[in-house]
């Protein structure tokens, strides 16, 4: 029983990774109908920049601001060398390539620039685990919920109470009429991708100090996040945090009862039955077509 | 026929190549590009023909490999035959084991389609590479599998005979399978499968209302597939002689992908091409040298481009600077590489993107759109004497209607979410007969032609077609009772032809099965003969014969919607939904338009019309219900409807006095 509730504990904290993902796949599919398939790259590259800075003496939490900043950036590029011209042609094939296209591209950036071996990502807090009763809980794992916890309601407080915040509303409702409202709704697809590949980005630091880093970091992360924006639905936030919970803890279950090489199986397995049941997800609404 | 020709010399030229050539090197490239080109060219069906993106072919490719490798590393000590003989075991053995592997994929993932699609195909892959690194009992796990090519001269006693290394043997049962694989395929998209891929891929929503099911065809499409990518994964167990987990990546996956868009869609030639470029990439990013002299070439270019878009001041010439400049950008960057492997997936990047944005129709799509002459010719009708006889035209279904109903619509109500676009509506449709539905805007009548076609399934009621109840089945099932229907807004299969739609439309007469079409059966040539007579004689009853090789999105528009009604008379429908069949007719074309109608009527087939144009209404209709706010608010003969108080209220609002 020790065991069990010590394994949920660390799926937690892994969950919270997964949901931070999602989260980003959310915020683009809201405005754009679509998703940055080299989320898992913005990841990688947010951890490997934060772990640059690191290495060059910038504190932990200063670091911070500028991989933000540099997710937001990232996004940008990625939405405009493969996302706006794929839409502008109305291609649904041309964005998914262009975004796979892409991450390779900054994957295989990565291995050239910081190399192909896994790196130490060095801990901001003490690495020694807290004792509740019988459970250790490493003081990071507590720094991941919170901080991925405050991310997601960073975004959801922009996105409600900024008049930006409701211009991206009002383009995922309905794109031409917001952009007949004169919303400018290039911009909003443009700052939705900023804001996704800000919150991937902040979620590869958040991930590398209990993880190591490296170019391949990002790949499955981001596989199992869109497993879990399946299962939480993609238009619910809500829904991102309990299906990447639900991941987590499954996983780390997985890892210990069966054996740590088909720890990533379930999840996956989770996205094909959800998909085969209810293609909405747990907590989406499914879609009407019209004729 | 001039295909058939250059088929045969290009197959007799690779098949004098091993005695002209006898670099082991090069036979073992072609013989690799030959694999590829069969999973390109399976791969070709999902993204070409029923234009989804599977990310999940790698791993399918991989499932034949070690359907292959795992029968011979398991059993070949124990039953030394396996690692001779059992080369014609273990092919069809690893087609049908992927294929079952394509089936199980298929069904949960084909629920969903576009991105959902490719990520679920991707987490297969992902799968399917953990299982066959874990399984270390079953697959030998990272240390892989070894074996050998069979001596095919050896076991059929003809050693002395021939004078054939084992790999030249094995270079000729890959160029058959390859050239077995490009005849299958040719049959199958020319055949009513064929079609079908392409008609869901245009509207699905069209192709489920024609009764050709999109889901059942997708997971076809993918069975195929599938079964082609084990075909190249057993070759390629036995060409490479070694398998490990680690060939099967997603690097894998998106070369395979980029084969097949640089290649070209929808050919055969394509993926071949396509595939003999991702082959020998690699070789030639090794040559450092040549990899310069190449990214000089397109950085020039790619300048003469950007300067020839400013000189003539094209509207578009700040689009091409950031493009442009990356190329350029590109040569300095190429000149301080040491070593291009180590960006070999950055380069297999960038050549997606190029491909994507300017050059969506592949090399292949490029050429021939370029040289009109190179253009396959569409397949002539050849249909023989036309018997152009309204008789022909249908067999009409023979069924009994009690009482003369044949649509029996009973308290329909249908709900999304608080509004009540439908709200308890009856409706008795008598047989051959003209029943028109008319109302205002937002009155509901198009959500009443979805729910009777299964588009929508209604939130209560019952619809009872000849006694049969419904409601709740699929649009399919629903056509294939005998219920087609046109759309409002147009949705024809545009790139097929006018004759092609008419034969969608006649799915339902085919019963040749999937191997019928690949064995090409003589049943199967007289049934698609019979299909295109009949096709050709429908048209022409809506007098578009003369259009019939022309594609439709061609078609002048009330060309279109004469088509939709050809389509639809194809299902031999006992009922049939025509919505806004005049909207946007002229006036000689909604005067041809009620005569055909007319016909129709007079061949027994009883027609609901949505119409705005009233004099057609009042013209053709038998009886005319008028909807509402989602009510029906009367039902009569025309000239009592037109009289209707209500009715007045409803399109002109009430009266001054009396609202006063």
């Amino acid at each position: 029983m020790e065991i069990f509730l010590q394994l949920v504990v660390s799926g937690v904290a892994l969950g919270m990774i997964y949901a931070t993902i999602a989260f980003g796949y959310q915020l683009t599919f809201a405005t754009s109908r679509t998703l940055n398939f080299g989320q898992g790259e913005a990841l990688m590259l947010g951890a490997m920049v934060g772990l640059t800075l690191v290495l060059m003496g910038v504190p932990y939490l200063l670091m911070i601001p500028f991989v933000l900043l540099f997710g937001l950036a990232q996004g940008l590029v990625v939405e405009r060398l493969a996302v706006r011209p794929a839409m502008r042609i109305k291609s649904e094939f041309g964005w998914i390539m262009a975004t796979i296209a892409l991450g390779i591209i900054f994957r295989n950036m990565a291995e050239n620039i910081w190399g192909r071996d896994d790196l130490k990502f060095p801990s901001p807090v003490s690495e020694v685990p807290l004792q509740f009763g019988a459970v250790r809980v490493l003081p990071m794992e507590i720094f991941v919920v919170i901080g991925a916890l405050a991310m997601m309601a960073a975004v959801e407080f922009f996105n409600r109470k900024s008049i930006y915040g409701k211009a991206v509303i009002a383009t995922s409702n309905d794109r031409d009429a917001a952009g007949l409202m004169g919303i400018n709704t290039n911009l909003m697809i443009s700052l939705s991708y900023a804001m996704s590949s800000m919150t991937a980005a902040f979620a590869g630091i958040l991930v590398a100090p209990v993880t190591l880093t490296g170019a391949t970091m990002g790949s499955v992360l981001a596989l199992k996040a869109f497993a879990v924006a399946i299962i939480g639905g993609l238009d619910s936030a809500l829904g991102a945090i309990v299906g990447g919970l639900l991941l987590g803890v499954i996983e780390t279950l997985t890892g210990f009862y069966i054996a740590t090489g088909y720890k990533d199986v379930p999840g996956l397995v989770l996205l094909l039955i959800v998909l085969a049941l209810k293609p909405a997800g747990l907590f989406g609404k499914t879609a009407i077509k019209k004729v | 026929m001039r295909n058939a020709i250059g088929a045969i010399v290009v197959l007799a030229a690779l098949a004098a190549f091993p005695l002209v050539i006898k670099n082991p090197y090069y036979l073992h490239l072609l013989i690799v590009i030959g694999i590829y080109a069969i999973v390109l060219l399976g791969l070709d069906i999902v993204v070409g023909y029923v234009g989804e993106v599977s990310l999940g072919h790698a791993a399918l490719f991989g499932i034949g490999c070690y359907t292959a490798g795992v029968m011979i590393f398991q059993f070949g000590d124990a039953a030394p035959w396996i690692k001779s003989w059992g080369f014609f075991l273990l092919v069809p053995m690893a087609i049908a084991v992927t294929a079952l592997f394509g089936l199980l994929l298929a069904l949960p993932a084909l629920q969903v389609t576009g991105p959902y699609l490719a990520m679920v195909t991707l987490a297969f892959g992902t799968i399917v590479q953990i299982l066959i690194n874990e399984m270390d009992f079953l697959t030998n796990g990272p240390l892989g599998i070894a074996l050998r090519k069979p001596d095919f001269l050896a076991m059929f006693g003809a050693k002395g005979l021939v004078d054939a290394t084992r790999d030249v043997q094995f270079y000729y049962v890959v160029l058959i399978c390859a050239a077995l694989s490009v005849l299958v395929i040719n049959r199958i998209v020319r055949s009513h499968f064929g079609r079908a891929f392409e008609a869901l891929r245009d509207s699905p929503i069209a192709s489920d209302c024609m009764a050709v099911n999109v889901y059942r065809y997708k997971v076809y499409a993918v069975v195929v597939s599938a079964a082609l990518a084990g075909l190249a994964g057993a070759l390629y167990t036995y060409s490479e002689q070694y398998i490990s987990p680690n060939t099967y990546s997603f690097e894998l996956t998106i070369l395979f992908l980029l084969g097949v868009i640089l290649g070209g869609r929808k050919s055969r030639l394509g993926p071949i091409v396509g595939a003999a470029i991702i082959v020998y990439l690699p070789n030639l990013l090794s040559d450092i040298f040549l990899f310069r002299v190449l990214t000089a070439f397109i950085a020039a270019l790619a300048i003469v481009i950007v300067a020839s878009a400013f000189i003539r001041n094209a509207p578009d010439k700040y689009n091409r600077l950031i493009p442009g400049a990356l190329c350029v950008a590109f040569f300095p960057f190429a000149m301080t590489l040491e070593s291009v492997t180590d960006y070999r997936l950055t380069i297999f990047g960038l050549m997606i993107l190029f491909v994507v944005y300017y050059l969506p129709d592949g090399i292949i799509g490029y050429l021939t759109k370029t040289f009109a002459a190179l253009r396959p010719k569409r397949e002539a009708a050849d249909t023989g004497e036309v018997v152009v006889d309204a008789s022909t035209v249908w067999k009409p279904r023979e069924f009994e209607a009690p009482d003369g109903v044949l649509l029996n619509v009973k308290g329909i109500l249908m709900q999304f979410g608080g509004l009540k676009a439908l709200n308890n509506v009856d409706i008795l449709v008598k047989r051959a007969t003209v029943h028109g539905l008319i109302g205002p805007n937002g009155s509901g009548k198009s959500t009443m032609m979805n729910v009777l076609s299964g588009v929508y399934q209604p939130t209560a009621g019952s619809v009872q077609l000849l006694g049969e109840e419904i409601a709740g089945r699929t649009p399919s099932a629903i056509a294939s009772l005998g219920i087609a229907r046109t759309f409002q807004n147009v949705q024809l299969f545009g790139e097929m032809t006018a004759l092609e739609n008419v034969l969608v439309g006649l799915h339902h007469t085919y019963e040749t099965s999937m191997a019928g079409v690949m064995l090409n059966t003589a049943a199967s040539r007289h049934e698609e003969q019979e299909a295109r007579k009949r096709a050709l004689s429908i048209l022409d009853f809506v007098g578009l014969a003369k259009v019939a090789d022309e594609q439709a999105r061609n078609l002048a528009y009330g060309q279109q919607r004469l088509l939709e009604i050809a389509r639809a008379l194809a299902l031999d429908p006992v009922l049939l939904l025509l919505d806004e069949p005049a909207a946007g007719l002229t006036a000689p074309d909604i005067k041809e338009l009620m005569r055909i109608i007319e016909r129709i009527r007079s061949e027994g087939i009883t027609l609901i019309l949505i119409e705005h144009h009233m004099d057609v209404v009042m013209k053709i209709c038998d009886t005319v219900t008028v909807l509402d706010f989602g009510q029906k608010i009367a039902e009569d003969v025309p000239s009592r409807v037109q009289s209707d108080p209500r009715v007045i209220e409803a399109y002109l609002g009430a009266p001054a006095d009396a609202a006063a």
